[in-house]
């Protein structure tokens, strides 16, 4: 492809711009996809040479220590003990007690069990005392899975302690020499409302996300590749256990499975995929577009009342969706209001089949999300309009700019650069809105030939509202939504990395600055 | 050509102005009918709502939206039901998130705004990641561990709170958008002056974030009246445990909504006038939050 | 009342770029220090690295002999203005002096002592009980500057104070800073871009780029002695005439000989020229604006240039001139040594002739330093 130079584009004609533009974005698509590998590339050699380094740095610490650092290698806090900060010292202390005690009372066992996920299931055995049957419980996969990679969390946790240990020894050293004073137990009590308050502040926050994000997380990306179900719960009726990668070839695979519909699972999700796709596209940019034009006109000079427009549109944002979600579904019902009203006027022979028909159902949600989201999009859309300089109109009218030129060069590309990274996650929001679907019409009408074992999909569902069916269906399968949860964060960590790396307009931030 | 240009064309400056003005009040009149249209539409469907939590002759759809007798019937059958129970968990859940949570989160984002640390950005992608994952798939798991704790069913109200209030370190994005507005130099001249970060957060700081915390207080509040999905599971089929949302979701099941349709609008009704109430009152910060928020992205 | 001293600070940032290098300093007490250079020399970095606002990469910065590289802030006795002035919008101006008493527990009768005698200096006794967004730029100004000097702190830290004021403010507070720090009587170091104000505060100046010293001086000294061509065309207005030329040395006596013309180095330069035994050489010459006048008529020491632009500035002429070889000069010459009929016929496209005062010239090596102090 020719390459041209700033002055040479510039006088190209408007379509040869266009085509440039095009030809130079796919171009530089593959070199993007390099830089991606490459930068991949770059992370894994840099954690290599940062591990080399740390085991050189504990190899020099070790020879070059004094011998209250070389007993620290075995008992964790002696250094700062025997230097006299007393509270590190007992801190270091106490979690290697801790640990020790942990891993040898259940950590152990745990860990032992994580690669079968338990040996002996349930059992009934004859009871002759009380002339029954009795169900004595063995194993539990599920705490083992749980509490084994909770083992691991606390391995990790207890190895970077370890060489925390480690290098305060050697900082200590090296303080010592320089004939300085070390930081007692009170200094560093005091550092943590002041220099170190941040670790403070997020301790809180980010042992919650720890406890109760990444470890789920971790928990339900490894169900993927176990046959953890309704009849497989591990503990009180069978075990569950590693089953590979044989999950994620029944969710891809062409062939038409045995289950309730006649598709393959494939087809289904390519299916709930391609509509989850098109709702958000249509539900992100009808808000948008209508929410900024809702905004405008009240912006607009000369009207009056601004506040009560406004606020009879924010009012909607404080009812509980699922109160007007649910509302406006049965409105829409065939002995809803709607229908109802236009039967009762004479204008429609027999109810409309709001819920009823694919292509209607679809239709009627992205409407009525219109309906959800606007108040939302007017807001954001009225506080970014109010903050575009008047200059830039002013100046525009003097060049001879109409109402359309001044929105679609000046309010539209101004609206687009700040809302930008907005755009990109209420897209992904979007994807994930589950309430808006569920609600209205949890999924329905249902799509006969679509298949999933556990119960029915529709052609509303989104992969969001799928996976949700999937685990309360009648026979939960855990593993089937697990795997759907990883695919939906491929895919919506796909889109932003695209959005992020090819688009400009969002790097670019500073452009209308 | 612009009629702007037409104008100045035909008939002298004066002409022009008359043509401006009528064009305009033409263009205005034009977005009157709009936003009244616009208004009628968006407060339709709870006007219908209020007026069918007072209707007496049927508690089952119908195609008129003006009762024909009128009561509080309705009103009076919530009591029978377990609707005082679900209220009252609600609110619970709601006071104590509104608190907890306010807290984390304004504790996340004053740290990620004001501190740079080496972790920092490594930490804001990882949450950035997280929030990738569809946070549903953690229900099963929580839901296993809850019950294990004994906080589902009928005690699932510190349960729920537990889950609503643990990862809202992740929802820092709004208010690190408004920390970072306030001068870093703000903290730096107390900093100066003597202060430890942690009397700059208590005297310069906050003083300074009260439309921010009030707005996180406001969302953090309205949140539990609407969340669905956590309660339903973690309630888990009790009516004792689940919270407004679980509990007028299922009177609208095929087999309850023909004896409890009006009553249902009279639930949301109860349920959005304290929501209602509190947000129209501080609607100023919640538009400053919502807008400042996207602007941040 | 302190020293410091700052013995090879570095600042490196995450990214590796490094913002100050192997600085070496040393302010007496009482010493008013100004650092001064285009922006991001490294000038406020620094002052926050004394600050403690801004973490040292490498080095130690002594505070009364105190090496204070791993105190906080607080910890460090010193007082700070800032660009944007940094007033607690939430509190009154009473308030926002006495923070820094009262996190000192200081008592409130004490308290009240001292903030009413800093606002009686400053001249904001009025002001005590409002908000900062109700005063104007300048009050502003003055109550930071309040809120750093009831602390009686050890160091006086100035962070370009007078940039966000309008022209005419800023030579007002400028004298103002002079008679605060008369009164004050503590060690101060000031930041600025403006070469005027360095001028005018400094008993000492510091001028930096791109992370390094280029020479420390009394305002005499950098203004006259440039070491070389960067301070040479920072200090002064309109900045010094730099042209490439010969130095030519005829027996005893030197010569420049820009443009074809000849002029004779004299005075206490030819002294200087002699005392490093300058020989004859490539060089760049500098002259000052107000060391060129104008000759008469041609000659063997007058350029031949062409007037372009005009510049009344009332007491003085700016003249933008260009020389045969298109080099444009600048010219200044006071108002009072032209006649109403010389100046009316200084427009575009006259022909001029002008000289260089022999004195006052400033001779630079190729590679930017002075011939006689680099």
């Amino acid at each position: 492809m020719k390459k041209y130079s700033d002055l040479e584009y510039l006088k190209l004609s408007k379509g040869k711009k266009r085509l440039y533009k095009l030809q130079s974005f796919f171009c530089a698509i593959p070199q993007k996809i390099l830089a991606l590998f490459l930068g991949l590339w770059n992370i894994i050699k840099g954690c290599c040479l940062k591990v080399r380094d740390e085991a050189l740095d504990i190899y020099s610490t070790f020879v070059h220590g004094d011998w209250k650092t070389k007993v620290s290698f075995l008992v964790m806090g002696f250094g700062c003990l025997a230097r006299g900060q007393i509270l590190r010292g007992l801190l270091f202390l106490l979690f290697e007690v801790v640990f020790i005690g942990y891993m040898f009372i259940a950590g152990g066992y745990w860990l032992s069990m994580l690669p079968s996920l338990g040996k002996v299931g349930p059992s009934e055995e004859y009871n002759v005392i009380f002339d029954t049957y009795v169900t004595t419980y063995n194993d539990n996969s599920f705490k083992i899975l749980l509490y084994g990679v909770l083992t691991i969390f606390f391995i990790i946790a207890f190895v970077y302690t370890w060489r925390l240990n480690v290098k305060q020894n050697k900082l200590a050293e090296q303080i010592l020499s320089s004939g300085k004073k070390l930081r007692s137990g009170k200094d560093d009590l005091k550092s943590l409302v002041d220099d170190q308050f941040h670790k403070t502040l997020l301790s809180l926050p980010l042992i919650g996300i720890l406890v109760f994000t990444v470890l789920p997380i971790v928990f339900m990306i490894l169900v993927a590749f176990t046959n953890y179900d309704g009849t497989h719960d591990g503990y009180y009726n069978n075990l569950f256990t590693w089953v590979g990668l044989t999950n994620f070839n029944t969710m891809l695979s062409w062939t038409a499975n045995t289950g309730a519909g006649t598709q393959s699972y494939a087809a289904t999700f390519g299916e709930v995929l391609s509509w989850t796709l098109m709702w958000a596209f249509f539900a992100t940019f009808s808000n948008y577009f209508l929410g900024m034009f809702v905004a405008m006109a009240i912006n607009k000079k000369g009207i009056k009342l601004k506040k009560l427009w406004r606020t009879i549109l924010v009012l909607t944002i404080a009812i509980p969706q699922f109160i007007s979600l649910l509302y406006v579904s049965k409105m829409f019902a065939k002995n809803g209001i709607i229908n109802g009203f236009l039967m009762s006027m004479g204008w429609i022979d027999e109810a409309l089949p709001f819920w009823d028909k694919a292509s209607w159902a679809r239709i009627t949600v992205i409407i009525i999300n219109i309906w959800i989201g606007i108040p939302h999009l007017m807001l954001i859309a009225t506080g970014i309009l109010m903050n575009i300089p008047q200059d830039l109109y002013e100046s525009a009218r003097i060049d001879g700019a109409n109402a359309w030129q001044q929105y679609s060069k000046i309010t539209l590309p101004y609206m687009l650069f700040v809302t930008g990274p907005y755009l990109l996650t209420s897209f992904t929001g979007n994807m994930n809105n589950f309430n808006v679907i569920y609600l209205l019409t949890g999924g329905a009408p249902t799509n006969p030939a679509a298949s999933s074992a556990a119960g029915t999909v529709g052609y509303t569902d989104l992969l969001i509202t799928w996976l949700f069916k999937i685990t309360t269906g009648a026979e939960s399968q855990y593993y089937l939504a697990s795997v759907v949860g990883i695919l939906v964060f491929v895919v919506v960590s796909l889109i932003s990395l695209v959005v992020y790396n090819v688009l400009p307009s969002i790097k670019n931030e500073e452009d209308f600055q | 050509m612009t009629q702007n240009e037409m104008n100045q064309k035909t008939s002298g400056p004066v002409k022009q102005h008359m043509g401006l003005r009528a064009s305009r009040m033409l263009s205005n009149s034009a977005i009157y009918v709009l936003l009244i249209a616009i208004s009628i539409i968006w407060l339709i469907p709870f006007v219908c709502i209020v007026l069918q939590s007072f209707r007496v002759e049927s508690t089952w759809q119908v195609g008129y939206v003006i009762p024909q007798q009128w009561g509080l019937d309705n009103y009076r059958n919530l009591f029978n039901t377990d609707f005082p129970r679900w209220y009252v968990n609600t609110f619970i859940s709601a006071l104590a998130t509104a608190v907890l949570q306010t807290i984390i989160v304004l504790c996340m984002s004053y740290t990620l705004s004001r501190f740079r640390f080496k972790m920092r950005k490594p930490l804001m992608r990882f949450m950035l990641i997280l929030g990738m994952f569809p946070g549903m798939l953690t229900m099963i798991i929580l839901y296993r561990v809850l019950k294990d704790l004994g906080l589902t069913q009928q005690n699932s109200v510190p349960g729920l709170i537990l889950v609503y209030v643990a990862s809202s370190g992740m929802g820092y994005y709004v208010s690190k958008g408004f920390f970072d507005t306030i001068p870093k130099s703000l903290d730096e001249a107390a900093r100066v002056d003597g202060a430890t970060r942690f009397q700059v957060l208590k005297k310069i700081i906050l003083p300074l974030s009260k439309p921010i915390v009030i707005y996180t207080i406001l969302t953090a509040f309205m949140a539990p009246w609407g969340d669905f999905v956590f309660a339903r599971y973690i309630a888990f089929g009790s009516s004792a445990g689940s919270n407004v949302a679980v509990g007028l979701y299922n009177w609208l099941n095929k087999d309850q909504i023909a004896k409890y349709y009006t009553t249902f609008c009279a639930g949301g009704v109860m349920v959005a006038i304290p929501v209602t109430v509190l947000f129209m009152c501080l609607q100023k910060y919640y538009v400053e939050g919502v807008t400042g928020g996207a602007v941040k992205g | 009342m302190a020293s410091v001293k700052l013995t090879d600070v570095k600042k490196v940032y995450d990214n590796k770029v490094t913002a100050v290098h192997d600085f070496n300093l040393e302010i007496a007490d009482k010493e008013f220090v100004v650092f001064v250079g285009p922006s991001g020399c490294g000038k406020s970095t620094t002052l926050r690295m004394i600050a403690g606002l801004e973490d040292i990469s490498g080095g130690t910065v002594e505070i009364d002999g105190v090496v204070v590289n791993d105190l906080q802030p607080k910890d460090r006795d010193i007082a700070m203005v800032f660009q944007n002035y940094a007033l607690y919008p939430h509190m009154t101006v009473y308030d926002n002096i006495a923070f820094s008493l009262r996190l000192k527990k200081m008592p409130e009768d004490e308290v009240y002592e001292r903030v009413t005698n800093a606002a009686e200096i400053l001249g904001i006794t009025e002001y005590l009980t409002r908000k900062p967004r109700a005063l104007s730029g300048g009050q502003r100004q003055r109550v930071a500057i309040g809120r750093a000097m009831v602390r009686n702190s050890k160091v006086f830290l100035m962070d370009e104070p007078l940039s966000n004021l309008d022209a005419k403010l800023r030579n007002q507070m400028r004298a103002e800073i002079i008679l605060l720090r008369q009164k004050l009587n503590t060690t101060f170091v000031y930041v600025t871009h403006d070469q005027t104000e360095a001028m005018t505060l400094g008993d000492r100046i510091v001028i930096m780029r791109d992370g390094i010293i280029e020479q420390v001086g009394t305002p005499t000294e950098v203004f006259e002695m440039p070491h070389n061509l960067f301070v040479a065309e920072f200090i002064g207005a309109p900045k010094m005439n730099l042209m490439e030329t010969k130095l030519v040395k005829e027996g005893d006596k030197y010569f420049v000989t820009p443009f074809g013309a000849k002029i004779e180095v004299n005075g206490a330069k030819a002294e200087e020229l002699k005392g490093v035994k300058a020989e004859s050489q490539e060089i760049i010459l500098g002259v000052r604006p107000e060391h060129i006048v104008l000759a008469n008529e041609p000659g063997e020491h007058a350029i031949p240039c062409k007037l372009e632009v005009n510049e009344m500035m009332g007491s003085e002429l700016h003249l933008h001139v260009y020389t045969e070889d298109e080099t444009r000069l600048i010219v200044r010459i006071p108002t009072i040594n032209l006649t109403m009929e010389e100046r009316k016929e200084l427009v575009y496209g006259k022909q001029l002739y002008i000289t260089f005062e022999g004195k006052v010239m400033h001779f630079f090596k190729k590679d930017g330093l002075n011939l006689i102090y680099g």
